[in-house]
């Protein structure tokens, strides 16, 4: 396929397809980390294909987020369907509990954030692809060795998020010094660039690995594309993540 | 399925009978020996033996154009047929067992509309089976395919029940069966991926190839091992009369295919080898990110035979093939077939023809990647030994015996992952997996008059799991609840099937007939793939544990007609096929260098039915076929659509083809293929969310939408000189944007809304190759 649009064989024309409407679906989107709260959770649902990409917030939801310790949370709502804590206080090692109750219907998931793994430093490097040199930032990190870790890389330039998803598992490297390489698509001097590094548990990974498949339309190509794999029960949509996060940031030379 | 089970029992009821009836008292004497190419000694396959006396018999010569008819003592007239050649008549006084070697000479264009057709050409009707498409290699020189290259499994496709998996797919579905269904043999070696080029090449070079059979219905008994079909590919044994070199000079790829006698009449060899050549081009580009660039691919055919006197031939036949794409030394992926075949044909009598075969087949395929100062390994293999003992016994001429035994040793190996510097390098290496099959068959030609004739079996086959290997046990959320650890050699579980297969043939009258059969297959090793397209890293798990072996009845009856003196050919036929513990995966699925891939399986059953009509023009200078299929192929696992029945990727309700040949007086013949298909059964969002900020598609039912029609027009013109030759072809000659794939994303251009784009392979592509011999 990458060979034949190389070739110019390939050719792109936006088309009308009939798709049919579904009932609108819950999206939560929920996120604690090791870092000071609030954390925010943001319930919102589906619309059809054809509509704007304008996404109605779900309002008056009953939220409770909780940890294995005993301490939990009633949300209070900040803005319409973005909702948010103020005592919990995220650590390491505690599985934590997002319930949420909204027309009539109960989600449930629960999530356990991963012990901090120290990010060494970040580098920026360019790789050569052909006679074109590509810009790529390095993330170098010891994984600890006898645990199944897994993580997480977001990317932002001048504070917007890139949309790609960077996911690394310790499978074939337990114990190691790694070094994960990240792209980016643009990159200009003094770009301020942070890299966040996530470590999350298997339920988030699953969800972002199965949610790389089907980004920016990316599905296409799958035989049977779905949804991504959901920690929420009840067949929301979306996810809870606790994870531990360090960052460090660069500006480009 | 029982059924067929009692029509089985009642016809071995009639064995015990039927010798009864046919027995004579006066001397029986068998005719026995060979078909063969007149000018290259090349052994014909599938030429039809007759004896003008006796009208209702005739046999047909096997995969290495023996023959043997046993009748009464007489003097009779015998005349060999075989398409596209001259019928040879010849008197045989049979008072004693005689030997003929038949050299029949090739039709010249010109005598195409001379009386003396080779053909019998009414083998439509009177042949037992149903379901079978013989493709004639020198019709397949004809029809254009992409880029000029002619392409066997590309030509399968335009046959009714058969349809394409897609734009640049050489995988193909019969009769509602997943790809992966298609036992594909070359020379009896199984081709584990029939693809170049990601799909867009099949790995079949036509100028190694002599006979191609497809059987889309009931499979005969010596077959088995997967569900929906058979395509036995043989390859050419080589000239055993003089020296020849011929081959091409095409826009993608050169072939050249040196053949030759070792010994005159005794011994032949033949090696054939094509190359794309598109990577040498791109070394000549000044840019390095191109002239770094390795595509290309390349194909080996090669075989050698030697007769050791009159009851005993050997052949050694070897493939070889491979893919490579790369760049620089920082990115590779390899990827091909090896298959070697090592037969010995003998006679143990004038009726009794053994063939002993060891085959052995390879798939492998190895990636490195540099990423992070670091190097990634990746590698993957099948393997298959095999030991095949086949007998044909032709008893008399109502009665014909073939029984055989199959054993099959499989290695898998799914997936190794290493790095080069890794300090305490841990490389993650999926369990290798062990399996060992076997297959033990009976079936009996009979034909108690000469109107009726039955072809029945039964294939007992056991496939074995084998340890070493560690096989778990799984619950509902895929977690492990048990593992047993087995040593080398030890038998983890055995499945066996009992396979009946039956065909009959009753002919109303001499222009018409009416056929049924059913069968039973099986099928143990399975194609894990969750793309649209074929991928080189699609794994083969074997049946396991957990893993059930794959059950398919299929039944199907169909009505035979010729018609105008035999001018043209027509054939309906109804098929039913249920299918047992198919496979569908996990929404999720994580598929490749999974230890628990198994746990990432769904298990359901399926049904596919229809009707296909096909018209075959045979003779004169217009000749071709138009195919028409109206079917329906359906799944059904508890986990999806809420457990009902959706339609299977493959479930295509129509599907036409239709192509054309015209042979003009001079030097020149044109040709025509039109296909049309609904658009594959497939899954497009019915919503969409923003998480993360970002618009993702929302998906609701599987296959619950269709991809657009597609339809297509080819034209071809060969000129063919004594020496030399030209081919001229259009691809897709009126440009219709046929949908390769079709994405749901946000419009670039307006990030408030989202758009379709549907991404369109090959408009007009024209090509031109050139072809010589000398």
């Amino acid at each position: 396929m990458l060979l034949f649009s190389v070739t110019g064989f390939a050719c792109k024309k936006v088309i009308d397809v009939d798709l049919n409407s579904a009932a609108p679906q819950i999206v939560i989107e929920g996120n604690i980390n090791d870092s000071r709260g609030p954390y925010y959770i943001t319930l919102s649902k589906t619309v059809n294909f054809d509509q704007t990409n304008v996404f109605p917030p779900v309002t008056g939801a009953h939220i409770v987020m909780s940890d294995n310790l005993g301490n939990s949370e009633l949300l209070i709502e900040y803005s319409a369907g973005i909702y948010r804590t103020s005592s919990l206080q995220g650590t390491p090692g505690r599985t934590y509990t997002l319930n949420v109750i909204s027309e009539g219907k109960e989600y449930i998931a629960t999530s356990t954030m991963p012990a901090v793994v120290a990010f060494d430093s970040l580098t920026l490097d360019k790789i050569l692809l052909g006679n074109k040199r590509q810009w790529v930032f390095n993330v170098h990190f010891k994984d600890p060795a006898g645990v199944k870790n897994y993580y997480r890389f977001v990317e932002m330039r001048n504070s917007i998020v890139s949309p790609n998803i960077f996911l690394y598992d310790d499978r074939i490297q337990d114990g190691e010094p790694i070094t994960s390489t990240l792209t980016i698509d643009t990159l200009h001097d003094r770009d301020l660039i942070v890299v966040f590094f996530q470590c999350i548990d298997k339920g988030i990974y699953d969800y972002f690995r199965t949610a790389a498949r089907i980004r920016g339309g990316r599905g296409s190509q799958s035989a049977s594309p779905a949804n991504p794999l959901s920690n929420f029960s009840n067949g929301a949509l979306g996810y809870f993540s606790a994870y531990a996060m360090r960052s460090k940031s660069m500006i480009v030379p | 399925m029982m059924k067929c089970i009692v029509l089985l029992f009642m016809s071995f009821l009639y064995l015990f009978v039927a010798p009864a009836q046919t027995a004579s008292t006066r001397n029986k004497y068998t005719l026995n020996g060979y078909v063969k190419d007149s000018h290259t000694g090349e052994a014909l396959i599938g030429a039809t033996i007759t004896m003008k006396e006796l009208p209702s018999t005739g046999i047909v010569s096997n995969a290495y154009g023996f023959f043997s008819l046993t009748v009464a003592e007489g003097t009779y007239t015998v005349t060999v047929f075989f398409i596209g050649y001259k019928a040879q008549s010849q008197q045989v006084v049979l008072d004693t067992n005689q030997k003929i070697v038949f050299n029949l000479s090739e039709k010249a264009l010109e005598q195409e509309e001379v009386v003396i057709t080779g053909e019998k050409k009414d083998e439509n009707i009177t042949a037992t089976r149903m379901g079978i498409d013989k493709l004639d290699v020198k019709g397949i020189q004809s029809v254009p395919v992409l880029f000029g290259e002619k392409d066997v499994l590309k030509t399968v496709q335009l046959l009714p029940g058969i349809k394409a998996a897609g734009e640049g797919n050489s995988g193909f579905y019969v009769r509602g069966g997943g790809s992966d269904q298609n036992l594909i043999l070359l020379d009896e070696a199984a081709v584990y991926n029939a693809s170049h080029f990601l799909g867009f090449f099949s790995v079949f070079n036509s100028d190694a190839i002599k006979d191609i059979a497809m059987y889309k219905g009931a499979m005969p008994a010596e077959y088995g091992g997967r569900l929906s079909s058979v395509l036995d590919i043989k390859m050419k044994d080589g000239n055993a009369k003089q020296f020849n070199v011929n081959g091409g000079i095409g826009l993608i790829s050169s072939r050249l295919t040196v053949e030759g006698p070792i010994v005159k009449d005794k011994s032949s060899f033949s090696i054939s080898g094509r190359r794309t050549y598109a990577d040498l081009f791109l070394k000549l580009s000044s840019d390095s990110s191109i002239n770094q660039a390795r595509v290309y691919f390349y194909d080996l055919n090669a075989k050698a035979n030697y007769q050791i006197g009159d009851n005993d031939r050997v052949y050694l036949s070897g493939y070889f093939g491979k893919d490579v794409l790369g760049f620089g030394s920082s990115f590779g992926f390899e990827w091909g077939n090896a298959t070697g075949t090592l037969r010995w044909n003998h006679l143990f009598s004038e009726k009794i023809f053994s063939n002993t075969s060891l085959i052995y087949s390879t798939y492998d395929y190895n990636i490195n990647a540099d990423f992070g100062g670091n190097t990634l390994f990746v590698s993957s293999k099948i393997q298959d030994y095999i030991l095949k003992q086949d007998f044909h016994d032709y008893i008399d001429a109502h009665n014909g015996l073939k029984f055989g035994l199959n054993s099959s040793y499989h290695s898998i190996t799914p997936g190794t992952v290493s790095l080069a510097n890794s300090p305490n390098s841990n490389p993650l290496h999926i369990n290798d997996k062990y399996s060992w099959e076997n297959a033990l068959y009976v079936s009996h030609e009979f034909k108690p008059s000469p109107v009726l004739s039955f072809e029945y079996g039964i294939r007992f086959s056991s496939f074995s799991v084998l340890g070493p290997g560690v096989f778990y046990t799984y619950d509902d959320v895929e977690n492990t609840i048990d593992s047993l650890s087995a040593g080398s050699g030890t038998i983890v579980k055995t499945y066996f099937s009992i396979e009946p297969r039956l065909a009959v043939n009753y002919i109303l009258d001499g222009e018409s007939s009416v056929k049924a059969s059913c069968a039973r297959s099986t099928q143990n090793l399975h194609l894990l793939s969750n793309s649209t397209t074929s991928n080189p890293t699609d794994l083969w798990i074997p049946s396991s544990n957990n893993v059930q072996p794959e059950i398919a009845d299929q039944f199907s009856i169909g009505y035979f007609r010729n018609f105008s003196d035999n001018t043209y050919e027509f054939s309906t036929e109804v098929y039913y096929k249920n299918l047992q513990n198919q496979i569908d995966y996990k929404n999720g699925a994580q598929l490749n260098f999974n230890n628990n891939v198994e746990s990432q399986l769904l298990f359901g059953s399926g049904r596919a039915y229809g009707i296909e009509f096909f018209l075959k023009k045979k003779y004169g200078q217009l000749n071709g076929w138009v195919g028409y299929t109206l079917s329906r192929a359906e799944m059904k696992f508890a986990a999806v659509n809420n457990g009902s029945y959706f339609p299977a990727r493959q479930d295509e309700t129509h599907d036409i083809s239709v192509v054309a040949i015209y042979q003009s007086s001079d030097a020149w013949s044109y040709s025509a293929t039109w296909v049309y298909n609904t658009g594959n059964a497939v899954t497009f969002p019915s919503g969409k969310y923003s998480i993360d900020g970002q618009v993702f598609n929302y998906y609701t039912e599987r296959n619950g939408y269709r991809m657009p029609a597609y339809h297509r027009l080819d034209l071809g013109a060969t000129w063919q000189g004594e020496h030399s030759g030209w081919t001229f072809s259009l691809y897709n000659a009126y440009g219709r944007d046929n949908a390769y794939s079709i994405t749901f994303q946000q419009d670039p251009n307006d990030r408030t809304k989202s758009q379709a784009v549907q991404t369109s392979l090959f408009k007009f592509v024209p090509a031109i190759t050139y072809n010589f011999r000398f």
